[in-house]
C-alpha cells in the first residue's frame, strides 16, 4: 500500500460526491491508502486570491502542514486543486519571505508552521501511471470500457512540474490509462484549454463559449464520453453543456464523467452507473 | 610570420582546383590529385611531395603564406607543411587561437620594441588601475567591464569596482582612478554610489598622488545632464587628485563619446608610474605600444561566443493555411530536417524558400526581435523568431504551427494586431499628469516624478515580452470580443500604479479595468499563467489589479459579490458554500434564468452524469431555490478546528 493525504478539493465532498464516491473504492483497489487531512481547508479556488493573494496562500499552508504533519505526500483528484495546491508549495519553496510570511500567521493561528521541502502535491493521475503503473492498472481491469472516451485535462495543473512526468503542453496521461483501461482514446484539440470555471457564476456568454468549444471540440472527435480530470471544471462541462450549446450555437451533448468514475467503473465497482453511462453514451454521445 | 619548408598532399584529393586558383606556382591538379610543382622543390620532382623534398628557399618567404592560405581553402584538408625548424603544421580549427595567443605579444614586440624600452620606466611596477562604476540600470557598469578589458592593453592590470560598498578611506591607496558613472532622476548619484558619496563627502580623504578621469552619462534633456560625475570629478579636485584628463560627457548614445574617452584616458594613465607621477612625455610611445593589441580589442567582451549547435531533428511540421481570397483554410504538413537550435522562423524561411514561396508569416525586424512574430506553436504561444524547435519538440515529433488566438488571421499564420492596437489607444494607458505642487524644473514647469524603486516596481509589473502575445495566452480573449485583454489591463493597470499619473487619468484607468471588457473579463487567469515567465508575470499583475479593485468599488458587481461570499463561507465553515453562493452571487433573477436554461434541471437529475442517487437531485428541491446545484449541502458542518480558519481570515483580512 502506498499512502498519501488526500485532499478532495473544494467540492468532491460537496455538490461532487459522484467523486468521494469512487475514488475510494479505486484507490484501495490499486493500493493506494488515503490518509485523511484532518481539518483541511478550502483552498481558495483562485477567488479568495483575487481579494487577497496572501490569504489564499495562508489557508493552503495550513493544509500543506497538517498534511507534512501525517508524514505523506498529497493526492487529489481535482485538477484545480492540484493546480493551486502545486502553485502555493512552490511559492513557498522558491520564496522564503512568503514562507515566513505564512509561517508567521500558521504559527500564531493553528500553532503550526510549514516546512515544505519534504513534501509535494499530486493529482490521482500522475499518482497512477508514475507511481502505480500502467500494467498493474491493466491487470485489475474488471469491466473494460469499450467506449471512445476523450480526455479533458483543463488548464490549472498542465504546467511543468505540476502534472508529473507527462507533457504540460501536449498531455497523454489520460490517453495511456484510457487504454489500459480498455477503452478507446480520443485526442482532441482543445484537451487543456480553460472552461472558465473560477467565473462560472460572475460572467455569462464568455465562460459558455469556453465550455462549449471544448464539449463541440471533443464530439466532432468523434468521442462517446468525455473524462474530466478537473472536478471544478466538470460542472461547467456537465451543468452548463445545454445553455453553453445554446449560447454557442454548437452541439456540446454528450455524457461528462469524472475521472475518478471512469476508473473505478473499469476496475469493477458501482456497475449500475457504468451500465448508465453506457447507455448515454449510446443514445446522446454518438 | 614562420617561412614554411615543406609541403605535401595527402590521399583522397577530390580535384576541386581550390589550391592552384589560390597559388598555381606551388600546385598544380591533375585528374586524380593535386601535385606540387617541379620548379619549387629542391627534387625537382613533380608528384604529391610523400617524400617530403623541401621547398626551394628563394620561395619560401614568398609562398608560406598562400600556402597556408590554400591549405585552410581546402575542402579535405589534405595539403600538409611543415615550418621551418620542423614544426608542422596543426588542424586548421586549432591554429586559429593559438596564433592569437601566442604570436600577438611577439608582433607586439617587434613593431613597439623601441617604445617598450622607452616606457619601462612605467611598465614596471605596480600597474593596477582602480576603475569605479556608478550605476542604476547596468550602463556604466559595462562600460567599465570595457574600459577594464581595454586597460590590458596599456599594460594595466584594472579592476572594476562597484561604488556600493566601497569605503572611501582606500581610495589614497591607489594611483590610478577612473571613475564611469550615470546621473539619476535630477541629479542624483546612482543608487549604488549614494553611500560611497555620502562618505566621502562627510570624511574629505586626502586623494594626493592620485591621477583620475571621470566619464559621466546622462541625458542631455535634463537640467542636471551628468551632474553625478561633475560632482565626482570637483570633489576629486577638492581632495588633492590630479586629472589626468578632463571628465567626458555622454549623452544617451554614450558608446561614441565614451569610446573617444577610453581611447584618450587609458594612455595616459597607463604613464602614470608606480610612485604616482605622469610622465607626460611617454604618452605618444604608449599610444604606439598600446595599438600594437588593437586586434585583441575587447570592446565587445573578450571572448569569442561559443557556437551553439544542437542536432538535427527530423520532424513533421503541420502549418496552418488560410487563404483570404477562396476563403478556405486547412493545414499543409511537410517533413523537414533541421538543426535543433534553428528557431521557428528559421523552419518557416526554409519552407518559404525550399517548398512553397505562398507562405505568409511575419518575420522578425533587423533588430532579431519583434514581439508581432507571435505563432501557437504546439498550443504554446511564443515568439517565432526567438523560439528553437529543439526546445519545443524531440526528433520523430509533429509540430503543429497555428496563428496566434485572439486576433483576425489575414493569410496562413499572419495576423492583424489591429484589435489590440485599437483598445490600447482607446483606452490611452499613457503618462498623463498633473501638475503637481511643489515639484518644479528650475525653468518653472511642474513635472512628475518617480524614484527609481518605484521605477523598477512599475516596470515588474508588465515585465513581458509582447503584449500582444499576453493576449493571445488567455483563452477568454478568443472567445470574448469585448474583452480588451489582459495585454492591455496590464497597461492600464500599470498606469493607474504610476505616481506621475494625475488623479483624473488613474480613476479613468480603474473605471476601465472595472468596466466591460476590462480584467474581470478574463474568465480563468490560470490559462495565461501556464504560459511561462511571462504568462506567469502577467497573471500576477492581474490578481493584484483585481484586489485593488475590489477594495477600490468595495466588492461591487457579481465578481464582488463572488469574491466576497466566497470568502465568508470558507470562513464560515472551512470550506465553500456552493448553495450559498449560488443564491448570493446570482440572486433570484440568475436562478430563475439557470431554471429556465435548462442548467437547475441538469444539475437536479444528474442528467447526463452518473453521479449519486436520484435522491440527491430531488433534495434539491426541498428548500428552493437555495439547494439548487450540483446537489451542495444545505449548510457545512464545520472543519475540524474550525476556529483556526477563523483566526487565519481575522489575522489576514477582516473584510470578510
Amino acid at each position: 500500500m502506498v499512502k498519501y493525504s488526500y485532499y478532495p478539493g473544494n467540492v468532491a465532498r460537496q455538490s461532487s460526491r459522484e467523486v468521494e464516491d469512487t475514488i475510494q473504492p479505486l484507490c484501495r483497489s490499486l493500493g493506494i491508502e488515503l490518509i485523511e487531512i484532518v481539518g483541511y481547508n478550502g483552498d481558495g479556488g483562485n477567488i479568495i486570491k483575487q481579494g487577497n493573494k496572501d490569504l489564499q496562500l495562508a489557508l493552503n499552508a495550513r493544509n500543506l502542514a497538517i498534511a507534512e504533519k501525517n508524514g505523506h505526500d498529497i493526492i487529489t483528484a481535482c485538477a484545480s486543486a492540484q493546480g493551486i495546491l502545486h502553485e502555493s508549495l512552490e511559492t513557498f519553496q522558491k520564496d522564503p519571505i512568503a514562507l515566513a510570511k505564512a509561517n508567521r500567521v500558521l504559527e500564531k493561528t493553528t500553532g503550526m508552521t510549514l516546512d515544505g521541502t519534504n513534501i509535494s502535491t499530486n493529482h490521482l493521475l500522475h499518482v497512477l501511471i508514475d507511481e502505480i503503473g500502467l500494467e498493474k492498472i491493466e491487470a485489475a481491469v474488471v469491466n473494460p470500457l469499450d467506449l471512445d472516451i476523450a480526455s479533458y485535462y483543463g488548464p490549472h495543473m498542465q504546467r511543468k512540474g505540476a502534472c508529473g512526468g507527462d507533457d504540460a503542453w501536449n498531455p497523454t496521461y489520460m490517453e495511456q490509462l484510457i487504454t489500459a483501461l480498455g477503452g478507446r482514446p480520443v485526442d482532441f484539440k482543445t484537451k487543456t484549454s480553460s472552461v472558465g470555471n473560477p467565473s462560472i457564476l460572475s460572467l455569462g456568454d464568455s465562460v459558455m463559449k469556453l465550455t462549449a468549444r471544448v464539449l463541440n471540440d471533443a464530439k466532432k472527435a468523434g468521442a462517446q464520453v468525455l473524462v474530466s480530470a478537473c472536478t471544478q471544471s466538470h460542472s461547467n462541462l456537465d451543468s452548463y453543456q445545454g445553455k453553453a450549446g445554446r449560447v454557442a450555437n454548437k452541439d456540446t451533448e454528450i455524457p461528462v464523467v469524472n475521472l475518478t468514475e471512469i476508473i473505478a467503473f473499469a476496475l469493477g465497482h458501482f456497475t449500475d452507473r457504468f451500465a448508465q453511462l453506457r447507455t448515454r453514451a449510446l443514445i446522446i454521445g454518438s | 610570420m614562420p617561412t614554411i619548408a615543406k609541403v605535401w598532399i595527402e590521399e583522397d584529393c577530390i580535384t576541386c582546383d581550390a589550391c592552384e586558383d589560390i597559388l598555381p606556382e606551388v600546385f598544380a591538379v591533375v585528374d586524380d590529385s593535386s601535385l606540387i610543382k617541379s620548379d619549387v622543390r629542391e627534387d625537382g620532382v613533380f608528384d604529391r611531395n610523400t617524400g617530403f623534398s623541401a621547398i626551394k628557399a628563394e620561395f619560401r618567404s614568398e609562398y608560406s603564406e598562400l600556402i597556408e592560405e590554400a591549405a585552410d581553402a581546402c575542402p579535405v584538408e589534405i595539403i600538409k607543411f611543415e615550418y621551418e625548424g620542423g614544426a608542422v603544421e596543426v588542424e586548421p580549427q586549432e591554429v586559429a587561437p593559438a596564433v592569437e595567443a601566442v604570436v600577438a605579444p611577439v608582433a607586439l614586440a617587434s613593431d613597439t620594441g623601441a617604445d617598450e624600452g622607452v616606457l619601462s620606466s612605467v611598465l614596471s611596477g605596480d600597474r593596477s588601475l582602480a576603475v569605479f562604476f556608478g550605476s542604476q540600470t547596468g550602463n556604466a557598469a559595462g562600460l567599465a567591464e570595457k574600459t577594464v578589458k581595454r586597460a590590458a592593453a596599456y599594460g594595466l592590470e584594472g579592476t572594476a569596482i562597484d561604488m556600493d560598498g566601497y569605503d572611501q578611506a582606500n581610495f589614497a591607496a591607489h594611483k590610478r582612478i577612473l571613475i564611469i558613472t550615470s546621473t539619476w532622476g535630477e541629479g542624483e548619484m546612482p543608487d549604488n554610489a549614494e553611500v560611497l558619496w555620502n562618505g566621502t563627502c562627510s570624511t574629505n580623504p586626502a586623494l594626493a598622488g592620485v591621477q583620475y578621469s571621470v566619464c559621466a552619462i546622462g541625458d542631455s534633456s535634463y537640467d542636471e545632464y551628468c551632474k553625478a560625475g561633475h560632482d565626482w570629478d570637483q570633489k576629486f579636485s577638492s581632495l588633492g587628485a590630479t586629472s589626468i584628463l578632463e571628465i567626458k560627457l555622454c549623452d544617451v548614445d554614450f558608446d561614441e563619446p565614451w569610446e573617444q574617452w577610453v581611447s584618450e584616458v587609458l594612455p595616459r594613465i597607463a604613464c602614470v608610474d608606480s610612485s604616482g607621477v605622469f610622465h607626460e612625455e611617454l604618452v605618444e610611445a604608449m599610444i604606439a605600444y598600446g595599438s600594437g593589441d588593437e586586434d585583441d580589442s575587447a570592446s565587445d567582451g573578450d571572448f569569442t561566443p561559443g557556437a551553439i549547435i544542437k542536432p538535427t531533428v527530423s520532424l513533421t511540421m503541420r502549418i496552418f493555411r488560410y487563404d483570404p481570397i477562396m476563403a478556405q483554410s486547412g493545414y499543409d504538413t511537410v517533413a523537414v530536417a533541421l538543426p535543433g537550435h534553428a528557431t521557428i522562423e528559421d523552419a518557416l524561411v526554409a519552407i518559404k524558400g525550399d517548398v512553397d514561396g505562398s507562405l505568409t508569416f511575419r518575420k522578425s525586424g533587423i533588430a532579431g526581435i519583434n514581439p508581432l512574430t507571435g505563432i501557437k506553436a504546439n498550443g504554446r504561444i511564443v515568439p517565432a523568431d526567438t523560439t528553437r524547435i529543439c526546445d519545443l519538440v524531440g526528433e520523430g515529433a509533429t509540430m503543429t504551427l497555428e496563428p496566434v488566438p485572439g486576433y483576425e488571421v489575414v493569410k496562413d499564420l499572419m495576423v492583424s494586431y489591429d484589435r489590440y492596437d485599437t483598445a490600447r489607444s482607446n483606452s490611452k494607458p499613457w503618462m498623463d499628469a498633473d501638475p503637481r505642487q511643489g515639484e518644479r524644473l528650475a525653468s518653472g514647469e511642474a513635472m512628475g516624478v518617480m524614484t527609481s524603486t518605484e521605477a523598477i516596481r512599475l516596470h515588474a509589473l508588465a515585465d513581458v515580452g509582447s503584449l500582444q502575445l499576453i493576449n493571445a495566452m488567455s483563452d477568454t480573449y478568443d472567445v470574448d470580443e469585448v474583452y480588451s485583454g489582459p495585454g492591455v489591463a496590464l497597461q492600464r493597470w500599470v498606469r493607474s500604479q504610476d505616481s506621475r499619473s494625475g488623479n483624473s487619468h488613474i480613476k479613468h484607468m480603474f473605471d476601465l479595468m472595472q468596466g466591460k471588457g476590462g480584467v474581470w473579463a478574463e474568465a480563468d487567469i490560470s490559462s495565461i499563467h501556464r504560459h511561462g515567465i511571462d504568462g506567469s508575470q502577467a497573471a500576477d499583475s492581474l490578481y493584484a489589479a483585481r484586489a485593488r479593485l475590489l477594495a477600490e468599488y468595495k466588492f461591487t458587481g457579481k465578481t464582488g459579490r463572488l469574491v466576497k461570499n466566497y470568502s465568508r463561507s470558507v470562513k464560515m465553515s472551512g470550506n465553500v458554500n456552493e448553495t450559498t453562493l449560488y443564491r448570493s452571487v446570482l440572486g433570484p433573477l440568475g436562478l430563475g434564468s439557470n431554471i429556465m436554461n435548462g442548467v437547475s434541471l441538469r444539475m437536479m437529475l444528474g442528467f447526463t452524469r452518473n453521479g449519486g442517487p436520484m435522491m440527491r437531485g430531488f433534495q434539491g428541491m426541498l428548500v428552493p431555490p437555495a439547494g439548487i446545484g450540483k446537489m451542495p449541502d444545505m449548510f457545512n458542518s464545520k472543519v475540524a478546528n474550525h476556529h483556526e480558519v477563523v483566526a487565519i481570515f481575522n489575522e489576514l483580512d477582516r473584510r470578510f
